[in-house]
């Protein structure tokens, strides 16, 4: 078991509600998005799955775990096993960009180690490794703030990669990236879960990218699970009502229209009519 | 056009009745002053008195440029210029570890402590640091050291704490949530942001700490202020003008270093 949600609910201090009565239970492996439309609660679930956030109601387990039931260094240790990419690459902006990926390990390095590598990198071979599998090896020994937002981003990604967490979760990992980069970044998030049999959580706003990627669709609405869906499954209606109080187009990553076939039809074909994956 | 009320005329007036009044009390004051103080500036421009100023300036020449003196001011700019270091460098240090709990970081007591203490260490001067530790730790550059340091470490403390209390909280709290140990997650999520402002914080106080220590040494605290004192008490003009000319040298080639310097570390940071 990954983690497990029970009728959790979240009211920000400003007393306004983000979560209603969320249950969700996902076993290890499982690879499933969030989509859902803006302010729906998507980054306040992925908050409390990674244990930065604590809900005001019900039970949270993250890998076998209450996270607010454990010591300080007992959840220390629980949160260098969960990843979490950020759509804001949380990166100091004159950090280079190997420091900032082996930062992933500093939760489960001995501290002077992590020390020493700020002088010497105590690792070379594994950031230009996960920069490798995202296109951005070259850059290295490159500063943060001569990267672009999208490069940034995949910086982000690429330490996830380094931490090799037992729990993959991410905010928007792709928002500032073209489809062909994103592309790129979603496969190798996916190949990094299947391969560890890690489970990977994304909340995407862009919803041809969850469906083409993802086995399983999380639709969020007004902090309400709409609707917990094999990708196969997902209805054009579905999704219509989804993203109702919107402007009736669905968001995709690159504004093209997104046809998907009534729940019936997909189910007679086995298979549903959107942009087949380029890279896989 | 030519129809301007009388409204429109107070208005044009540029400067107020009460400004008026503010300045007619201004040089009420003034006078007072000279008059309570027995002052007579007029005194300044008689022939005797021009006299006696044109012979003191001339007692000042020519400076004392001979090689023995020579090596005697060089002695005394270099400990001038280790005394400001020295104590600018203690002061940085110990700066950034008061900064820590006064930028808030180990609750809010802590910070009221420190940032009382930091307080307290800024707003005693220099000089009367200086005249404190030359009776603590005896005449010398110890004490101009200790002096720099002590009021320093007040000033880039409250700097330090500012800066670290406005940095961004996101890099830090992504290494938080990542399991990293807190003073992992300093050096890697926060220092990254305001080290530039501490060092240009630092360089900016070291500059301003070699001028002060060319003075520290009036009462005592080493350097080539204590020489000035000391030929100054003997009236040996000659000599006092060449420390007089050393400390403007020092001074202009530290600025200049200084401003080197900088430069140098924008065109990194940029």
């Amino acid at each position: 078991m990954s983690f497990e949600l029970s009728q959790i609910g979240l009211v920000h201090a400003n007393g306004q509600r983000a979560l209603r009565a969320i249950t969700l239970s996902v076993t290890g492996g499982e690879r499933i998005a969030i989509i859902g439309p803006s302010g729906a609660g998507k980054t306040s679930l992925l908050r409390i799955l990674a244990t930065s956030i604590r809900p005001s109601e019900g039970r949270v387990s993250v890998l076998q775990s209450n996270p607010w039931q454990l010591s300080g260094h007992e959840l220390k240790r629980l949160r260098a096993r969960i990843g979490v990419v950020h759509q804001f690459p949380p990166i100091p902006p004159r950090q280079r960009a190997i420091t900032a990926v082996l930062a992933g390990r500093l939760g489960q390095w001995p501290w002077w180690k992590s020390a020493l590598s700020l002088i010497y990198p105590a690792d070379i071979a594994g950031p230009r490794e996960q920069l490798a599998r995202l296109d951005l090896a070259d850059r290295l020994f490159e500063r943060c703030d001569r990267l672009s937002g999208g490069q940034l981003q995949r910086i982000g990604v690429a330490r996830v990669l380094y931490q090799r967490p037992d729990l993959l979760l991410a905010d928007e990992p792709v928002s500032a990236m073209d489809p062909a980069l994103a592309d790129l970044t979603v496969n190798q998030l996916h190949s990094e879960a299947a391969t560890r049999g890690v489970t990977l959580v994304a909340s995407l706003h862009a919803v041809d990218v969850a469906l083409r990627w993802f086995p399983r669709v999380i639709g969020l609405r007004a902090g309400e699970i709409v609707f917990d869906l094999p990708a196969v499954k997902v209805s054009d209606g579905v999704l219509r009502d989804l993203y109702a109080s919107e402007t009736g187009i669905l968001p995709t990553q690159d504004n093209q229209p997104l046809t998907v076939l009534p729940a019936e039809e997909a189910a007679v074909n086995g298979l549903k009519v959107v942009v087949p994956p380029r890279v896989i | 056009m030519s129809s301007i009320s009388l409204a429109e005329r107070r208005q044009a007036m540029g400067f107020c009745i009460y400004c008026w009044l503010g300045l007619a009390s201004l040089v009420v004051v003034v006078w007072a002053s000279f008059a309570y103080l027995s002052l007579d500036p007029m005194r300044l421009f008689t022939a005797e008195s021009r006299g006696y100023m044109g012979d003191f300036v001339r007692r000042f020449f020519p400076p004392d440029f001979s090689a023995d003196y020579l090596q005697r001011i060089g002695k005394g700019a270099l400990e001038t210029l280790a005394i400001s270091a020295i104590g600018t460098l203690i002061a940085a240090a110990a700066g950034l570890l008061l900064a820590l709990p006064a930028s808030g970081r180990f609750g809010g007591v802590a910070k009221s402590l420190t940032r009382f203490l930091l307080n307290f260490l800024r707003s005693v001067p220099e000089l009367v640091w200086a005249a404190l530790m030359v009776l603590a730790a005896g005449l010398g550059p110890f004490a101009g050291t200790l002096a720099l340091a002590l009021h320093t470490t007040g000033v880039l403390g409250r700097l330090f704490a500012e800066s670290l209390e406005n940095a961004p909280r996101e890099p830090a709290l992504a290494l938080v949530e990542s399991g990293a140990p807190a003073t992992l997650v300093f050096v890697y999520g926060t220092l990254p942001l305001v080290t530039p402002q501490l060092i240009a914080y630092s360089l900016y106080r070291w500059e301003m700490n070699i001028r002060m220590a060319t003075i520290l040494g009036f009462v005592g605290a080493g350097g080539l202020g204590q020489m000035l004192y000391y030929e100054l008490s003997l009236l040996h003009e000659a000599q006092a003008s060449s420390v007089i000319m050393a400390m403007l040298a020092l001074v202009v080639v530290v600025d200049a270093v200084s401003a080197w310097v900088r430069r140098g570390q924008i065109r990194a940071g940029g």
